[in-house]
């Protein structure tokens, strides 16, 4: 009898052990609610995830590696040291030292009903700032963020819309930034209208939404300013995902086999397929988001990065010293939010370098007349209707394919300083 | 060359490119379900099969190593729905639905445990190329050909016919009825990886997280829309791949994008499948004993 009952009370003490064991364990565990170190940040990531080598690989750079100075390894966190730290830096940036906060918290979504529960699930855990990467958070954000009023969030790539989902407005706790890709795209169409051999020129889009307008906007409008006949020319076309990569390469395929021999990808993971034709075609391509010339460097001409690393860098700094804020921020050219990685790709024989360099520099001219104003470039198919060619002496360019010298040079009378060019003209 | 005659080569060689996978999934399709086994998990096998193709083809450096790899995880899966439908006579749509989601999430988890990475996967040696295509390619145009005289020359084919007709009659006339189906399963599920391979290790050279993206589903249809024969279901995937060829080339030819139709464009093969379908007549049937469990000890 005793000896059942000191069983009993055995068992008891053991179920005890056990449960303090377990409630130990709890707090060293993710997912039961602990003070977390102070300036713990946090991102969630769209579908294209860790390692698409476009928009979320550099939100992803701007936190991790930029900002709390570590690389994701598969048994996680290593520190970076201090030259691998300094070479991941882009060229413009001033130097600086990475910030004094803890390995940040990844969540990735798999799919649009992800969203939400992963920011819920950052917020829960007591992290500073949560980052939402990519326009298909919005509607997430939209909705955790006014459950969660003292909780911060940075955007990207969206502003925050109203309950219909119609119309953008500003919440005190969310920074939308969302960048000027039409101003980039038009320096990658400049690039390409002035390189082309072929005199034909490619565009693949993912989905035909606003978003992936403004880089085919943008990037016509570069194409049309240096170069009218290839614009005419252009062949566009869209897979109608974003994930699907063999799609890419289809339309990449088609695309090269119809003549082109520079095509622009703004097209996501699809965009990977695009290279990879480019690659089977031996053909350029020009990249997006990221700079992708390490996908195939002989044949990506240059990217159109999207400094989405430097905004998410800016945020969390911001948030250190408390000098965080919500509201639109818009990124261009100007705020170094978008522009060219550095030109590679030499795989067509054609193109030696001393055309490279009359394109580049006369690039560079066309990014300083956009920066001042001079150019206002189109956003939407709209805009670009009312677009016209640029006449090439008005910014000095040296490298204007023949066609342009056919293209009636109109000058307003009287016109000394460079004009805008997108004030509406009729044709 | 006249441009007429680029287009319809371009054509072609897109078709050699594209039709593949979906063909080889096919193929697996009509593999089981002439045996008398719903294979709904085509999709799944055809994802173990990429990654795996490419998960060891990155891991060794050889290809070759990649594409037994892809049969083998695809031969696997398959086991595991011919252990479920055929030895516990589970519900055989059931099971593939369920081999389908488990594959979905598995196969995701080792992308990131083994590659870090939820996107994709580092770039895996590809096949070789012989004539252009990958290797597999040639396999896709010989395997119909090979299946339909195995299904109707063979004393093998007739009684792959037999089991998914009337097992019963096959069993009295001294074939195993379980026997030949699971193999029928498992080469079914071979096949399907071999289809998953070739879109990782031969079209793309890497592996990503959406793979096969409903090609699984696609070879499905054909396999239905082609009668649940090798050279239909054959004939469906390439009519599947031609329609995106003409759609592509349509869409760029009046610039769709530029009139804001490219959404129409997208879903014309799809619309152009239905309108077949629903126009295509004469005697559309299942193997009679298709989906059925087959029970020895019954009547």
């Amino acid at each position: 009898m005793t000896a059942a009952r000191n069983c009993f009370a055995y068992q008891l003490l053991a179920l005890k052990r056990s449960l303090v064991l377990s409630l130990a364990a709890c707090l060293s565990v993710a997912g039961c609610k602990k003070p977390l170190p102070p300036h713990t940040i946090g991102i969630a990531l769209d579908v294209g995830g860790r390692g698409d080598q476009s928009f979320n690989d550099g939100a992803l750079r701007g936190l991790e590696a930029m900002a709390a100075g570590v690389r994701s390894t598969a048994h996680g966190y290593e520190t970076l040291s201090d030259a691998e730290f300094q070479a991941l830096l882009p060229a413009d940036m001033m130097p600086v030292s990475h910030l004094p906060i803890p390995s940040p918290l990844v969540l990735s979504g798999k799919a649009q009903e992800d969203y939400e529960p992963n920011l819920q699930l950052l917020i829960d855990q007591g992290v500073e700032l949560t980052i939402a990467v990519g326009f298909m958070m919005e509607p997430a954000v939209r909705a955790v963020s006014a459950r969660n009023e003292k909780a911060k969030f940075l955007l990207l790539d969206s502003p925050v819309l109203d309950a219909a989902g119609k119309k953008p407005v500003t919440r005190a706790n969310v920074r939308a930034v969302t960048f000027r890709e039409q101003e980039g795209s038009f320096l990658a169409g400049a690039l390409a209208g002035e390189l082309t051999k072929s005199g034909k020129i490619g565009f693949v889009g993912g989905m035909q939404l606003p978003l992936i307008l403004k880089f085919e906007a943008g990037f016509r409008a570069g194409v049309r300013a240096v170069n009218p006949a290839a614009e005419k020319n252009m062949l566009v076309a869209y897979t109608g995902t974003f994930d699907d990569e063999k799609k890419g390469v289809e339309v990449g395929g088609d695309l090269y086999a119809r003549g082109c021999d520079i095509v622009f990808h703004a097209a996501g993971l699809d965009g990977l397929g695009v290279i990879k034709a480019a690659e089977r075609a031996n053909k350029l391509v020009i990249g997006v988001d990221s700079d992708q010339s390490k996908v195939a460097p002989r044949n990506v001409l240059t990217s159109m990065v999207k400094h989405v690393d430097i905004a998410v860098y800016q945020a969390v700094a911001d948030e250190l010293e408390g000098r965080f804020t919500g509201g639109d921020q818009s990124l261009g050219l100007k705020e170094s939010g978008v522009g060219l990685a550095p030109i590679g790709g030499d795989v067509i024989p054609a193109i030696n370098n001393e055309a490279k360099a009359g394109a580049i520099a006369d690039v560079e001219k066309l990014r300083t007349a956009i920066v001042d104003g001079h150019i206002i470039v189109p956003g939407t198919i709209a805009e670009l209707a009312r677009f016209t060619a640029l006449q090439p002496e008005t910014f000095g360019l040296n490298n204007v394919p023949g066609e342009i010298a056919a293209v009636p040079a109109p000058l307003p009378a009287g016109a000394t300083s460079p004009k805008p060019t997108a004030a509406p003209a009729k044709k | 060359m006249s441009p007429l005659a680029q287009t319809l080569l371009d054509a072609l060689h897109a078709l050699l490119e594209f039709a593949p996978p979906l063909v080889l999934a096919a193929l697996g399709g009509v593999l089981s379900e002439k045996s008398g086994v719903v294979n709904i998990g085509l999709e799944g096998m055809m994802r173990f099969g990429a990654f795996f193709a490419a998960a060891v083809a990155i891991g060794t450096g050889n290809p070759w190593l990649g594409l037994v790899a892809g049969a083998l995880a695809g031969a696997t899966s398959a086991a595991l729905h011919a252990l479920l439908s055929l030895r516990y006579r589970a519900d055989q749509v059931v099971s593939g639905i369920a081999l389908n989601l488990v594959a979905m999430s598995l196969v995701t988890f080792l992308l990131e445990a083994i590659f870090g990475s939820a996107g994709v996967s580092p770039p895996s040696p590809q096949l070789p190329r012989i004539f252009g295509h990958s290797a597999l390619t040639w396999l896709a145009v010989v395997l119909p050909l090979a299946m339909h005289w195995i299904f109707t020359r063979t004393a093998l084919g007739l009684r792959i016919r037999a089991v998914g007709e009337h097992p019963r009659a096959a069993a009295t006339a001294g074939v195993s009825v379980l026997k030949l189906r699971a193999l029928c399963v498992i080469g079914s599920g071979a096949l399907a990886g071999l289809g998953g391979a070739t879109l990782s290790i031969g079209i793309l050279g890497q592996f990503d997280v959406r793979m096969p993206a409903g090609q699984g589903f696609m070879a499905l249809a054909a396999m239905i829309f082609g009668k649940w024969t090798p050279l239909g279901a054959a004939a469906a995937c390439v009519f599947f791949a031609l329609a995106e060829v003409v759609q592509r080339s349509l869409s760029l030819t009046f610039h769709a994008a530029d009139l804001h139709l490219e959404g129409l464009f997208l879903a014309l093969p799809y619309a152009l499948t239905l309108l077949l379908l629903a126009l295509s007549r004469g005697r559309t049937r299942a193997p009679a004993a298709d989906g059925v469990p087959y029970d020895p000890e019954g009547r």
